[in-house]
């Protein structure tokens, strides 16, 4: 058993680079080619978006890598787009036949294949994003099996809808743990600690204190769940535990909030790009990293080159943000 | 010149302090390993994949056909300086250098071009495509789709069998060329309000129908509500509300946006309002029409009067779809005071009296 003293603990943080102006570059530039191109260039601009964020957020000085293609995400965007188009054709003939049984039927099938595809989604979404992710040189990779991610997912699915939500808190934690435990970083491994009680309780207060205060408990609510998310992550570098913590108040929640607020309403959206540089900043400036991580010790493992970005473009298609 | 690199070898991720020395053949690499044993690497231009992203202190690229890759990454201006100068396209994008030599710049212009693109897409591509789109969708889909949207709207509404019976009978006798089957609805309602759907359906509310004091303004009425039909008006309307919606959605990057319009539309149809140019044409066409059918062009314009009596506050021109009232009866006046000898359709007249009495 190892014993680490509070002065040998070693606080390492994650520093966010990205310029307001720089990136708004990169924004309005895709943003004009996804629009002349009606849209078939979203693929390309959301991969060069991600890679500016990434190329941005240093650790140990050295930054991250985001390799994907936008050649990859298009194949996947259109697959998802061909589904959806096939899903929402035979949607709409059922309702206009106004055959009732036909209507139920086509309405059920389509809200099932929404929550069946969810799960294979975010299967895939993660083994891809890891696949193409790096630091040092190092690659992320994500082991997790989908057969069993799949029926985990719709196992937590029905005991949430039988217990009127409640068990929700619980099948949120079994899902990070689910995939940070089969996240590794070339021999690092990770979990997530977090426990579903304390997540419901979080939930809970939120409940039963924002009409109370009008609202304002929101941003304590924000500062608990980060807090609950970050605090509960783990790094495993040979054994030993690394450990990541944010030490941000409501009152830091409050001010990032309102000012993005504020700048984007009164800019009528122009600064979308400074507010999404702003946000990163804030998060990274809390965010700090307990423990001996050796920066310079780890191993590059077998490489996942998963290349299909199906589940990615599935995600974006929900509005479903990983992480 | 050599320049300053971290290097990593892909094998760990130890940061390996480098220099680096380019020539036109190839990229050399060159550091001290942790056993102090020197280490030389070459990379061939080729090869070399840039970051594919542009941040001003920071550039990295990545080396290799097969796993594991190398990389370098740099903060050394000199370095910097050098690769985006560079003309070879593995290795720098010219149009993000030339975006990022002066940012403010490119700003403006890019957020000008947006406005413009904005604009022009809005105002003219949208129209043009949307119009193009309603003109030639077939018979059979826009009847389909009258149908469809008929159900919903009236799901809404208590539809007077008899007095709708009665009002068909009028519709019957009136000349009209149609390319859609014309069916007419009473519906029970203290709104003042009259529309037509796609594909042959108008639907008048009781309150109208009682304020109409002849058959002149019926057919007015009638005249006009066939011509948004015939013109294709309604899904010309709700094409452009869609294309606008869809477009202002890709803008903001939310396309969701393009199925709330859907859903929102099937409800505001008793509500459609329609552009100005599109307003004035439903009125010329339905002088067409009661023209051909003998009865008094004045018709028309009184029936504006009703309307305008009924309606509290009347909004200036330019703030409504809605020709201002005022403006249409005076021109729809003029030509009417042109018709000459007008006949009196005695047909029609019967029909009206037998509306008025299931009234």
């Amino acid at each position: 058993m190892e014993i680490i003293s509070e002065r040998s603990m070693t606080k390492t943080t994650i520093k966010y680079y990205g310029k307001g102006a720089e990136f708004a570059v990169i924004y309005f530039k895709n943003i004009i080619l996804t629009l002349i191109t009606i849209g078939l260039y979203y693929p390309w601009a959301k991969v060069e978006i991600l890679k500016y964020h990434y190329q941005s957020t240093e650790l140990d000085q050295a930054r991250f890598s985001f390799h994907a293609t936008g050649k990859e995400v298009f194949r996947g965007f259109i697959k998802v787009y061909a589904i959806f188009i096939l899903l929402y054709a035979f949607l709409f003939y059922a309702l206009q036949t106004q055959n009732s049984v036909l209507m139920f039927s086509a309405i059920g099938f389509f809200y099932l294949f929404l929550l069946l595809i969810i799960p294979f989604a975010i299967h895939g979404a993660v083994r891809y994003r890891s696949s193409r992710s790096s630091w040092k040189g190092i690659h992320f990779k994500y082991l997790g099996n989908r057969t069993e991610f799949f029926w985990m997912y719709v196992k937590g699915f029905l005991i949430t809808i039988l217990t009127l939500g409640i068990y929700g808190a619980w099948f949120q934690v079994d899902i990070r743990k689910y995939i940070f435990s089969h996240l590794r970083f070339g021999d690092l491994s990770f979990d997530f600690k977090g426990d579903g009680g304390d997540l419901f309780i979080i939930n809970l207060k939120f409940i039963l204190l924002v009409y109370l205060t009008l609202g304002i408990y929101t941003f304590w609510y924000y500062r608990n769940l980060l807090r609950f998310y970050v605090n509960n992550t783990r790094v495993y570098q040979s054994g030993r535990e690394v450990k990541f913590k944010t030490n941000m108040q409501a009152g830091d929640v409050f001010e990032l909030v309102f000012i993005n607020g504020l700048l984007i309403v009164f800019t009528l959206g122009i600064a979308t790009p400074w507010v999404a540089v702003r946000t990163l900043q804030f998060f990274f400036r809390f965010l700090e990293i307990e423990g001996e991580l050796d920066a310079n010790a780890i191993q590059q493992a077998k490489y996942d080159d998963y290349d299909d970005a199906t589940g990615d473009d599935a995600l974006d298609f929900f509005d479903i943000d990983l992480l | 010149m050599p320049f300053n690199v971290n290097f990593f070898d892909g094998k760990t991720s130890r940061t390996h302090k480098a220099t680096i020395h380019i020539s036109s053949l190839n990229w050399r690499i060159s550091y001290v390993d942790e056993n102090n044993s020197p280490i030389d690497i070459s990379w061939k231009p080729e090869i070399i994949k840039k970051a594919d992203v542009y941040t001003k202190d920071l550039v990295s690229f990545s080396y290799g056909d097969t796993f594991p890759f190398q990389k370098i990454e740099s903060s050394d201006i000199a370095f910097i300086e050098h690769v985006n100068n560079s003309e070879h396209k593995n290795l720098n994008s010219s149009l993000d250098a030339l975006l990022h030599k002066s940012k403010n710049k490119s700003l403006v212009i890019l957020l000008l071009t947006l406005v413009g693109l904005a604009v022009v897409t809005y105002f003219y591509v949208i129209p043009a495509v949307v119009t193009g789109f309603a003109s030639t969708l077939s018979k059979e889909n826009v009847i389909d789709f009258g149908n469809y949207v008929f159900r919903v709207v009236t799901a809404d509404l208590v539809i007077d069998e008899e007095a709708s019976d009665k009002l068909q009978a009028f519709v019957d006798e009136m000349e009209i060329e149609s390319t859609f089957p014309l069916q007419v609805y009473v519906a029970e309602s203290t709104e003042m309000n009259a529309f037509a759907l796609s594909g042959g359906k108008i639907i008048i509310y009781s309150s109208l129908l009682e304020k109409i004091e002849n058959e002149a303004q019926l057919s007015a009425l009638i005249g006009h509500e066939v011509s948004h039909i015939e013109n294709r008006h309604v899904l010309k309307n709700l094409a452009r509300n869609l294309g606008g919606a869809i477009f202002v959605s890709v803008l903001f990057g939310d396309v969701n946006g393009a199925t709330t319009v859907l859903r929102d539309n099937a409800h505001m149809f008793s509500q459609l309002s329609y552009t100005r140019s599109l307003e004035k044409e439903a009125d010329i066409f339905g002088l067409d029409i009661m023209r051909d059918n003998d009865v008094d062009l004045h018709g028309m314009p009184q029936l504006f009067e009703i309307l305008q009596k009924e309606t509290p506050i009347d909004v200036p021109t330019y703030l409504s779809n809605h020709p201002m009232l005022k403006d249409r009866i005076d021109c729809t006046k003029q030509i009417a005071s042109k018709q000459k000898d007008v006949l009196i359709n005695s047909v029609l007249k019967e029909k009206w009296s037998m509306i008025q009495q299931a009234l």
